[in-house]
């Protein structure tokens, strides 16, 4: 039995026990459901093990050799690819992706940058602090969730940040104050305690409690009797002490605050509360925690900030780096591209149908290690090794700390790992073809 | 009747666990669903047989109903999916995933086909 780091979510538990024999994994200890589910999924019965082509209308099985000859054929013949996903793969596979997409000129980016990477980018123009899980354990003292629900997307989140016990404080879960401030009763209310606070907000009213905090910053007295956004005078009140009076408070945001709106921007409101805030705080400070899916949705951005100085997306003509302005989002809904290369995501299940019936209608190359809506659209479907179980590297956790993932046993078919796989197209574009 | 969409994540309707371990039939059955308040299901008329059609200005979806406490009313909830994401829309090159408004009314319609939803993007190929 061995210790391994898991790599079910973002939040990488690095305390999994798994007992294995180099061929079998047969028991897994201290995993959550999802953890559980990843490490199922090498021997699940939707697992791609074999490369497939689009013939006829349909996907058939092939031999390598000719899956790569088709990928090929589809990269040669596209001149202006865009290359996607790259969360579910390690660092290491989307350095191989990035110097794929500068081989072939094409634009690439993550899906941090429909996520947790537009905070990123503008919390970093406000000098806002962001916290890691180690100093939430050892200091925090209040939680906040906002728009976000862990108990269901990242099972063991709270376990961690809230019910442990911290080197610096003599207590635990005592002294952690949670607010949970959502418009649907998730499931991470049901962890609250009495003196925690929750707060049902009214659907879209953010920008209300954002603009009352603001004020209310500023001048005592400020909430109205009846309350702001469905939510009563008192707690709103005892919310403000909480912001104000925390000695290392956090933040988690989930996909429910980084909604866009047409009148306003609901993350700049909310970084300038920060900063008011942290300005009054007279013994501490309120930080952010940004949830992510996909266990490197962090990687990325560190990736491409190192090897190219550029944070997330990048664009390449005549192999060289670009500046630019479009988006992911951008290049698709104006039909920017003439291919795609889809990396360890679900395009085709995740975004809105004016962009996923987009890119449905260009060649689309699919690595992945299982089916899912995007492969059943796929010219081409690549399978390669699960990360974290029969392949290794580098990931980033969702709180930006680097945590080693290992190969445990061997794939099936031997297949290759994302970055073997991304290479080696790199190599038959240079040699002139997949030979 | 217009109302709210939230797409959200749930564990027992997750579409990476179905599209991993499950079959077409068990996509169907955890992701073609809504979630709405009991008394929104009272005001609509809805009975369990029933259907709801979802609508924005381009798109509809045809998905089952369960009744949930926690969802506030004036609002229905849909697990991430295929099915939800023919109603979140693109607003200034960012995605809407929240706080869509939407059209819903009762139908005997059979819930969208998973299968339907793939022809539908592979026909303008």
């Amino acid at each position: 039995m061995k210790r391994f780091a898991c790599s079910g979510c973002s939040l990488l538990c690095d305390d999994i026990i798994v007992k294995s024999d180099g061929l079998f994994v047969s028991e897994v200890i201290g995993a959550c459901l999802k953890g559980k589910e990843r490490f199922d999924q090498a021997t699940s019965q939707n697992r791609i093990t074999k490369p497939l082509v689009r013939k006829d209308g349909e996907l058939k099985e092939v031999s390598w050799d000719e899956a790569l000859e088709r990928t090929i054929q589809i990269v040669k013949k596209s001149s202006n690819p865009v290359l996607y996903g790259f969360s579910n793969v390690t660092c290491e596979a989307q350095e191989a992706g990035i110097k794929l997409a500068k081989k072939i000129d094409g634009f690439i980016d993550s899906n941090a940058s429909i996520c947790q990477g537009k905070f990123l980018n503008k919390a970093k123009s406000h000098g806002i602090n962001l916290t890691t899980i180690t100093e939430i354990i050892n200091k925090g003292d209040l939680i906040i969730l906002w728009g976000a629900n862990p108990a269901e997307t990242i099972p063991r989140l709270l376990n961690k940040v809230l019910f442990s016990r911290g080197k610096f404080r003599m207590t635990g879960r005592e002294i952690k104050t949670l607010v949970i401030i959502d418009p649907v009763k998730s499931a991470s209310f049901n962890v609250m305690g009495v003196r925690d606070l929750s707060l049902m907000i009214e659907p879209d009213k953010d920008i209300e409690l954002i603009r009352m905090l603001k004020e209310e910053c500023c001048s005592a007295d400020s909430i109205p009797s009846e309350g702001v956004a469905g939510m009563d005078k008192d707690d709103l009140k005892r919310l403000l002490l909480h912001l104000t009076g925390a000695e290392n408070g956090v933040i988690i945001l989930g996909q429910g605050v980084i909604q866009p709106h047409p009148d306003y921007d609901l993350v700049e409101e909310l970084l300038d509360l920060l900063q008011m805030i942290n300005e009054r705080q007279e013994k501490g400070r309120i930080s952010l925690l940004l949830m992510g899916g996909h266990f490197n949705m962090a990687g990325f951005d560190h990736v491409a900030l190192s090897s190219h100085g550029v944070f997330g997306k990048l664009e390449f003509k005549d192999n060289q780096l670009v500046k630019t302005k479009a988006t992911f989002v951008s290049k698709i809904e104006k039909k920017d591209f003439d291919s795609s290369i889809i990396v360890g995501t679900d395009p085709i299940s995740h975004l809105p149908f004016s962009l996923s019936s987009k890119i449905a209608k260009k060649p689309l190359i699919l690595i992945d290690n299982h089916r899912t809506a995007t492969s059943h659209v796929a010219e081409v479907v690549l399978p390669t090794a699960i990360t974290g179980i029969e392949s290794g590297g580098l990931a980033y956790r969702l709180d930006q700390v680097p945590i080693e993932l290992h190969k445990i046993i061997n794939p099936p078919n031997n297949l290759p790992s994302d970055e073997e796989l991304l290479n080696q197209l790199y190599e038959l574009l240079n040699k002139g073809g997949s030979e | 009747m217009e109302f709210i969409l939230n797409t959200i994540r749930r564990i027992d309707n997750d579409q990476v666990k179905e599209f991993t371990f499950g079959t077409e039939q068990s996509l169907e059955e955890k992701l073609a669903v809504c979630f709405i308040n009991p008394k929104d299901f009272d005001k609509l008329n809805l009975v369990s047989s029933l259907h709801l059609k979802i609508s924005n200005k381009e798109k509809h979806v045809i998905v089952k109903i369960e009744k949930d406490d926690n969802v506030p009313a004036g609002t229905v909830t849909m697990p991430v999916s295929i099915w939800s994401n023919r109603l979140s829309e693109v607003l200034n090159n960012e995605l809407l995933y929240k706080n869509v408004a939407v059209n819903v009314e009762a139908t005997r319609e059979p819930i969208l086909k998973f299968k339907e939803i793939i022809q539908e993007l592979l026909v303008k190929k």
